[in-house]
């Protein structure tokens, strides 16, 4: 049985969408009425999410609601956005809305009452929710409800999505407009698009004429929809003109300021950038803390098999390593959110506009970018911001070369034996590194950019034209609840991905030489013998043959297996790559520090049947190298994939960059040698 | 003229919208309509994007945006 067959058996529960320009309060108005059990999901074969629940229980309405996303006109730009607009009047799954509730800003009416006139023009069934009334008295106006109702000829309903102050109102006339009959609606482009656009606007400055009257600025009116106080200050008043908030007005001039805006924006986004770094920290230590301790617990529960393996090493660290990120994610919305509420990432986005487009990206890739730089996972989700599907698809591309802080455990180790340990000197080489790392990053989009056509495939005329909204304290609910929804996604949609190839990771690390004999003369710790095990294990498993088998790959840039099987088990995660090191090295001696161990033990390494030394100058430096472009991170491909809704894209990325990687380390290492650097 | 030749707090009437702009269609529905009277109010470091005043709300756009909006 076909699927729509199917659901539209069941489907005896009504269908309420909601509808809205951006900055209207759709959202704010969604998660006031929905309830607990709110689901994101895609439009089928799309990246476009909806989210779908029902309302709160004690509304008592019998229907499900859709958050659409939000848009400006029913004119579609994109082909995404004809696929959001053609699924708003018929859902895949849905069918038709038998209601529509959509939201219009009171401040901004004649513009938003264009997308409201749309609708209504569909001749669907329309309930309009009129938000910010406060910023509008504010402005010095305030509306007649009533007369608006009268024009629109459907249900009119203010509502404070800060206070919740009639929602009540909202939720009678949904429950009354739901026992009238459903109609009919009639929905299709049209050609004259253009001159009809300009008579929408016509009619709706002739309401917006009508509707709103004087109170004289920064009057407190309460919105009591007072007939006779319309009628008698309508008719002293003329054309309606309204202005801008003089508050936000003000902050501009200081927020968009030539210079000072910049500098502002700098510190914002350097404390942005610095939170997510240093707050997730204690909390991502904790997780791993969690997860080690679950994992050793279940090793002494079970003894030493190949299942409570299964259990510690690849269950447990997986799962551990989806939710690893969780901290940095919840940082970065939290953060995000906040900014996004005061009206402020708008105006951050047109600050850096200008020299992100010079090489094809958008002011929107900025805080995406640097968030890059905590975590690519975090990072790609958040570049759904960006409309343009080119500059957003450029923006995923381009965030896996963000140095990540994965990274930085790999530069540390590095780094303590090219340095001997020297703070200064590390600290000095870790910002070159940095800056290294953003300068080829930028280089790379630009030539992307040139063959964007090739490898992004997506054709989309840039523009930037974007509300910078009226500044405004946050809503920390909304923000809360919008962070709380982006890391489930985040657990729901790459969690079982990044499991999966853990657990490959696990199978082919931990095979076929599973149980591997220790002699033990005696001198030998039980601690000491597990870990000489697992050595055994590490340098005769799968990985290892694959390690083998890569080993004509890696000897040009003067490496051998070894190094190689880290390289692979870094595809967990990049920082995996110390405890592999160690293990590969047989470093046992976990007594002191570490680090210092494995550099010892790398210091001694030599390459097989020869006495030349396996880490040189060279070759170190050539690996940081490596780590700076190459793609090693399954959690990444998988967001990345999901996030593009295709393998094309995250493949690509995963070949040029390690490609890349691997070119750029041979000249690197090669080069260097050339110079007498051994 | 084009709104993308306006100065630092000038103010202007939108004349027309040229419709053979690939970004006529946006420019129109974020309600930059014949008629409507606009106001430069800021600009950014390269002097793009610039942000204008209509209908009550700011917009954000770049000048090869604003150019389609005749004054």
């Amino acid at each position: 049985m076909p699927v729509s067959s199917l659901n539209s058996q069941k489907q005896k529960t009504s269908l309420v969408t909601l509808v809205g320009p951006p900055n209207s309060g759709k959202s704010t108005l969604y998660n006031l009425l929905s309830g607990s059990k709110a689901k994101t999901v895609n439009y089928p074969g799309s990246t476009i999410e909806y989210s779908i629940s029902r309302f709160l229980k004690h509304f008592d309405v019998q229907a499900a609601l859709v958050d659409s996303p939000g848009i400006v006109s029913l004119m579609p730009d994109s082909p995404e956005e004809k696929l959001s607009i053609d699924y708003l009047f018929s859902h895949p799954k849905y069918g038709s809305p038998d209601l529509i509730v959509i939201t219009a800003d009171a401040s901004q009416l004649s513009r938003h009452l264009f997308l409201v006139q749309q609708v209504i023009d569909t001749n669907a069934k329309v309930i309009v929710a009129l938000t910010m009334i406060d910023l509008l008295n504010k402005k010095g106006y305030d509306i007649s409800v009533n007369r608006l109702n009268q024009l629109l000829k459907c249900d009119v309903i203010p509502v404070n999505g800060r206070n919740g102050k009639g929602l009540d109102n909202l939720i009678d006339s949904i429950k009354k407009n739901l026992k009238k009959k459903k109609s009919k609606v009639i929905y299709n482009y049209k050609n004259d698009y253009g001159t009809k656009l300009v008579d929408i606007y016509k009619t709706t400055e002739f309401i917006e004429n009508e509707v709103l009257y004087p109170i004289g600025e920064g009057a407190k009116q309460k919105t009591a929809d007072n007939d006779l106080l319309y009628d008698e200050l309508k008719i002293k008043s003329d054309i309606i003109k309204i202005k801008p908030d003089e508050r936000t007005l003000k902050l501009d001039r200081l927020f968009l300021n030539k210079y000072w805006g910049i500098l502002i924006f700098l510190l914002i986004m350097a404390s942005v950038f610095t939170s997510i770094f240093w707050l997730a920290a204690p909390l991502m230590d904790i997780v791993d803390l969690l997860f080690t301790t679950l994992s050793n617990n279940v090793t002494t529960l079970f003894g030493e098999t190949w299942f409570s393996n299964l259990l510690s090493d690849g269950i447990i660290t997986g799962v551990g390593s989806v939710l690893i990120f969780i901290p940095q994610i919840m940082i970065l919305f939290l953060l995000l959110g906040f900014l996004e509420d005061t009206g402020y990432l708008a105006r951050g986005a047109m600050l850096v506009d200008r020299p992100l487009s010079k090489i094809g990206l958008n002011g929107k890739s900025f805080v995406p970018m640097l968030s890059g730089f905590a975590c690519a996972i975090p990072a790609i989700m958040a570049t759904r911001t960006i409309k343009n599907k080119k500059e957003r698809f450029l923006t995923i591309f381009i965030i896996p070369l963000m140095s990540c802080s994965a990274r930085l455990p790999v530069y540390a180790l590095l780094l303590a034996f090219l340095l001997h340990g020297s703070p200064f000197l590390s600290g000095i080489t870790l910002a070159l590194i940095y800056l290294f790392s953003i300068t080829s990053s930028l280089i790379i989009a630009g030539i992307i950019n040139k063959y964007q056509s090739k490898i992004i495939k997506v054709k989309d005329s840039s523009s930037f034209i974007l509300e910078l909204p009226t500044y405004r304290l946050p809503n920390i609910k909304n923000v809360i609840r919008n962070t709380i929804t982006n890391a489930n996604h985040y657990v729901k949609r790459a969690g079982p991905i990044i499991i999966i190839f853990s657990l490959v990771i696990w199978f082919l690390t931990y095979f076929p030489n599973s149980n591997p004999v220790i002699t033990n003369s005696g001198d030998l710790s039980k601690k000491e013998v597990l870990e000489l095990k697992s050595s055994e294990r590490l340098t005769n498993s799968y990985a290892s043959m694959i390690g083998n088998f890569i080993e004509p790959v890696m000897k040009p840039l003067g490496m051998d297996w070894r190094i190689g099987v880290s390289i692979i088990t870094t595809f967990a995660a990049r920082e995996v790559f110390v405890s592999s090191m160690a293990m590969i090295f047989k470093v046992t001696d976990t007594e002191g520090d570490l680090r210092t161990s494995i550099v010892d033990a790398m210091k001694n390494a030599k390459i097989k049947d020869t006495n030349k030394k396996l880490f040189t100058t060279s070759t170190v430096i050539g690996l940081i190298v490596f780590f700076v472009f190459a793609l090693q991170c399954i959690s990444t491909i998988a967001v990345s994939k999901k996030e593009t809704g295709g393998w094309r894209l995250p493949i690509l990325q995963l070949v040029i960059f390690t490609t890349m990687a691997y070119v750029l380390t041979f000249i690197t290492v090669n080069g260097l040698k050339l110079f007498g650097v051994e | 003229m084009t709104a993308a030749d306006l100065e630092f707090g000038q103010k202007a009437t939108i004349r027309n919208i040229d419709l053979t702009h690939p970004s006529s269609q946006r420019i129109l529905e974020f309600g930059f309509t014949p008629g409507q009277e606009i106001e430069l109010l800021n600009k950014t470091l390269f002097n793009d994007p610039i942000s204008i005043s209509v209908r009550g709300s700011l917009i954000a756009l770049r000048k090869d945006d604003a150019e389609s909006i005749q004054i």
